[in-house]
């Protein structure tokens, strides 16, 4: 562990931070009338509906600046913009105590082992160590990725990381896996309903988050907001976004992400270069796969009503509930690589591709010097949101590509597209719903779901082959029978209806929504049925393999250059740069 | 800095395009940099020819104007000489190999440039060359790209349009190359005025929907990059697309409407692979199929009812 992160500084540099943000956007901000109307229109509609009293008064504050804006002197607004930026950046910024962090990076197990026996929570604070079962839990989540080469890329620059979202476990599992692989902790925007999460609001508190009210919808929030992971980033402190914007509702891989925090290392990386100290960003994508979802059955549910599409926020789903969480941690616990956090090859903002000491390589390999994206014709760099928009929108879609590839393919995952076809082929032509009402209608003979299974694995293993994706163990290794054992005893016991059914003439298909949220994980592949394809992206597209490794270049050779950190080259290449990992290989 | 000012304009290729591309940003008063293997003894001012790919790189405005078998080794041998700062845009009419990338694909690809666009539209070579008004569009993301080509292009006599969507200018200009070989076809057939019209609008409606399916704005395809560009078709004797169309109509053979073309006519391997994308999209291909009728040597009712049933 790193303890010169300067994120084990921040409360020294908090102050300082707060009045850089307030500056920038006071700057930034060309016409204060128009932004605080903007504000108080927005605030005014969020709020109108609320009876409670802490919201009736805000509204009131809201209405009463929204008649007195007209009447301001200039100078009185840009005063009351001051003040307003000036709140929320303080409400923005998270408290970060370093001894509280060196406790909680280390309290998954202990609090793994405490929601199992609630009772001992006591023994916990006092003594967390007491109840660590690292080895356990060494076993049950695996880390896996180029970890050698990011080890060596956060000493010489800053890391975003811009993991999947799938649950609001992710942050937690998320920070232990930094933790796993020896990188520093790393701040990150978490909405702020999760600090009122009774379970979760215990680490959001001081694993280094800081608080996104994701209910504000108005400009001068976001850019204070925009502003802020900016600043962060052009200080050095590495930080985790999930640019999925919130938890994937279908089950599978991001394919549209939004960019606006990604794009504020644009003008992070320029500015470091303005003022000299050049400090350079590396993007480092990361897929997170469960064998199940904490939450799978209340966010299908949701993207499956209509009424669910305008539902950003779900504050009573399975993660505020602990005895969800317990049998969840206690399904994890039961089942090898149950969750895996897979990072991908790192990248410059640019989308080029880097080495262990952060060099970035064009598509050809040649070496190219990131700044020269930031120069106009003159060769000078120069802040451009106009352009950064763009490069953010280029990055995004090859964040997207690294999802595809890392995706790890699980037995639920397998399974669950297996018997989604079968009913597809039972209901042929039918719309999703349809084929969505086909509960516990169709039994499956063990041996044709397996042969399904396998039909499926061959078809996911030429994928693997050409770098498209990756198969966990279970898939790899197991037969078609093993691998639906493995779906039937993972699905078994955690959700709240039987999944898939054992019955003695065979498999009966039951919770069809939940098998359509696991074979979503598939779909962006091609390999299961793709009717989650956002809008403007066409389905079934095709996942594009890596680029071929580095070809020599006519530059002199880098040191070391197909060192530890061994460039992605085909599955295997990066099964052997997992097992650098603190607990990769086994 | 050096003596002299670095120049603001490179064009890498010695065809028709190239040196008219060349003489029109050199008219502008932009420096520019013409990168050709061949002799120009009609360039004595204005462009500068080089030989090197280094020297010509010294341009932070990059204009690629080679056929598109060529580009994606004209790109290679360049991107050794580049870095992020370039802007590259260029005019190449075609969609590479069977996954149809666009030019500015091979770009990413080929070079470290990520500003890039690229130029369309209904002007001619001639005009360009010889400065007589026309108007042309600019396609990239970034508007940096439309300055400098606006800066590098616009002049009393040529407008410069610009577009974000600059994969759908992409797609339109190649799919108007395609859609230019049905309107010799159908003039030559003896289309009269009301039929042309109906089945270039027809044409060109159903070429929007398939960009739009390979991720463009529909609306590209029915603007100056699209409709205008193949407007430019309907009297020019010259463009090799409408020849060949015209030959197919006499009853020539492939080979022979191509011999008297004399230009590579880069429609003839991509209709049937834009066929093939639209039938992977599910989106109407009916145009295409019909363009690939003529193609095949089928007969004016035969096209001509494939086109109305579409």
């Amino acid at each position: 562990m790193d303890s010169r992160a300067p994120i084990f500084g921040f409360n020294d540099a908090r102050d300082e931070i707060v009045r850089t943000v307030v500056d920038r956007v006071l700057g930034a901000t060309r016409d204060p009338l128009l932004a605080m109307n903007e504000a108080a229109y927005q605030e005014a509609k969020r709020l109108e509906g609320s009876r409670k009293p802490q919201d009736v008064r805000e509204l009131t504050e809201w209405q009463r600046l929204a008649r007195s804006l007209g009447r301001m002197h200039d100078a009185e607004r840009r005063r009351r913009l001051r003040e307003l930026a000036e709140e929320y950046a303080w409400d923005i910024a998270g408290n970060f105590d370093p001894r509280v962090y060196q406790l909680s990076s280390r309290l998954l197990p202990p609090v793994v082992s405490a929601l199992l026996a609630p009772r001992k929570l006591v023994t916990v604070v006092r003594d967390p160590r007491k109840l660590i079962s690292l080895e356990l839990l060494a076993d049950r989540v695996l880390v896996q990725g180029p970890l050698a080469k990011l080890r060596s890329l956060v000493q010489r620059g800053t890391a975003v990381y811009v993991p999947t979202h799938l649950s609001n476990m992710d942050s937690i599992v998320f920070g232990y896996a930094l933790e796993r692989a020896g990188l520093p902790p790393a701040t990150y925007g978490a909405g702020k309903n999760l600090f009122t999460n009774p379970v979760l609001s215990f680490f959001m508190h001081n694993l280094g988050a800081y608080r996104v009210d994701r209910r504000i919808r108005h400009n001068l929030y976001k850019d204070v907001l925009k502003t802020y992971s900016g600043v962060l980033l052009e200080r050095g402190y590495h930080s985790l976004f999930f640019p999925g914007g919130t938890r994937s509702r279908s089950g599978g891989i991001e394919r549209k992400l939004k960019l606006g925090l990604v794009g504020s290392a644009f003008e992070a990386y320029t500015r470091t270069l303005l003022s000299g100290r050049e400090r350079r960003i590396f993007f480092v994508p990361a897929t997170i796969n469960y064998l199940i979802t904490l939450e799978a059955e209340t966010l299908i549910a949701d993207f499956l009503s209509e009424a669910g599409k305008g539902r950003f926020i779900i504050e009573d789903d399975e993660s505020s509930r602990i005895g969800r969480i317990a049998s969840f941690l206690r399904k994890l616990l039961a089942m090898n690589a149950a969750v895996v956090i897979r990072f991908s090859e790192p990248l410059d903002p640019f989308g080029n591709r880097v080495d262990e000491l952060g060099r970035s390589f064009d598509a050809r390999g040649r070496e190219v010097d990131p700044a020269s994206y930031v120069k106009n014709q003159d060769g000078a760099a120069v802040v451009d949101a106009a352009r950064d928009v763009q490069y953010a929108r280029e990055l995004g879609e090859e964040i997207c590509r690294a999802y595809a590839r890392d995706t790890v393919v699980m037995a639920t995952h397998v399974v669950a597209a297996a018997s989604f076809a079968r009913l597809r082929s039972h209901a042929p032509a039918a719309d999703l719903f349809t084929v969505l009402r086909q509960r516990d209608v169709l039994t499956v003979p063990r041996d044709d779901l397996a042969a399904d299974v396998m039909a499926l694995c061959e078809r996911l293993r030429a994928l693997e082959q050409k770098g498209c994706i990756v198969l966990g163990e279970d898939v790899r290794l197991g037969s078609g029978g093993d691998i639906v054992e493995r779906a039937l005893r993972a699905f078994a016991g955690y959700h709240s209806s039987p999944v898939l059914d054992s019955r003695p003439d065979g498999i009966a298909i039951c919770d069809t929504n939940l098998l359509f949220y696991y074979q979503n994980r598939l779909a962006a592949h091609g390999v299961a049925w793709d009717v989650i394809a956002p809008p403007g992206v066409p389905s079934g597209l095709q996942v594009q393999p890596p680029l071929p490794p580095r070809p020599p270049s006519s530059l002199p050779p880098p040191l070391d250059d197909r060192g530890a950190a061994s460039s992605r080259g085909g599955a295997a290449g990066a099964r052997a740069g997992s097992m650098n990992g603190a607990g990769g290989g086994r | 800095m050096s003596a002299r000012p670095a120049p603001s304009v490179g064009v890498i290729g010695g065809g028709f395009w190239g040196v008219a591309l060349a003489l029109a940003a050199s008219r502008t008063g932009a420096e520019v940099l013409l990168f050709s293997r061949r002799e120009h003894p009609q360039i004595n001012d204005g462009p500068r020819i080089v030989r090197d790919h280094a020297e010509v790189a010294r341009a932070r405005l990059l204009v690629i104007a080679v056929p598109s078998n060529a580009a994606r080794t004209a790109l290679r041998a360049l991107g050794d000489h580049m870095d992020g700062s370039h802007l590259v845009i260029h005019g190449v009419r075609g969609l590479e190999g069977e996954a149809l990338k666009t030019v500015s694909d091979l770009v990413r690809e080929e070079t470290p440039a990520r500003r890039v666009g690229a130029l369309g539209g209904p002007i001619q070579e001639d005009e360009l060359r010889e400065g007589r008004p026309s108007a042309m569009v600019c396609g990239s993301r970034f508007p940096e790209v439309h300055a400098a080509v606006t800066a590098a292009f616009q002049s009393d006599g040529l407008r410069v349009y610009t577009t974000p969507d600059l994969q759908g200018l992409e797609w339109a200009s190649a799919l108007v190359g395609c859609l230019a070989v049905g309107v010799g076809f159908a003039e030559q057939a003896g289309a009269g005025p009301g039929l042309l019209a109906a089945l270039i609008s027809r044409a060109v409606d159903g070429a929007a929907r398939i960009a739009a399916a390979a991720g463009a704005e529909e609306r590209t395809m029915l603007g100056l990059g699209g409709y205008g560009d193949l407007l430019a078709s309907i009297r020019l004797e010259s463009r090799p697309e409408v020849i060949l169309g015209k030959a197919l109509a006499r009853g020539r053979t492939l080979d022979e409407a191509v011999a008297e073309a004399r230009l590579r006519v880069e429609a003839i391997p991509l209709i049937p692979r834009v066929v093939a994308f639209a039938r992977a999209r599910k989106v109407d291909g009916g145009v295409f199929e019909a363009l690939e009728t003529i193609l095949q040597g089928g007969a004016p009712r035969t096209v001509l009812d494939r086109m109305f049933a579409a």
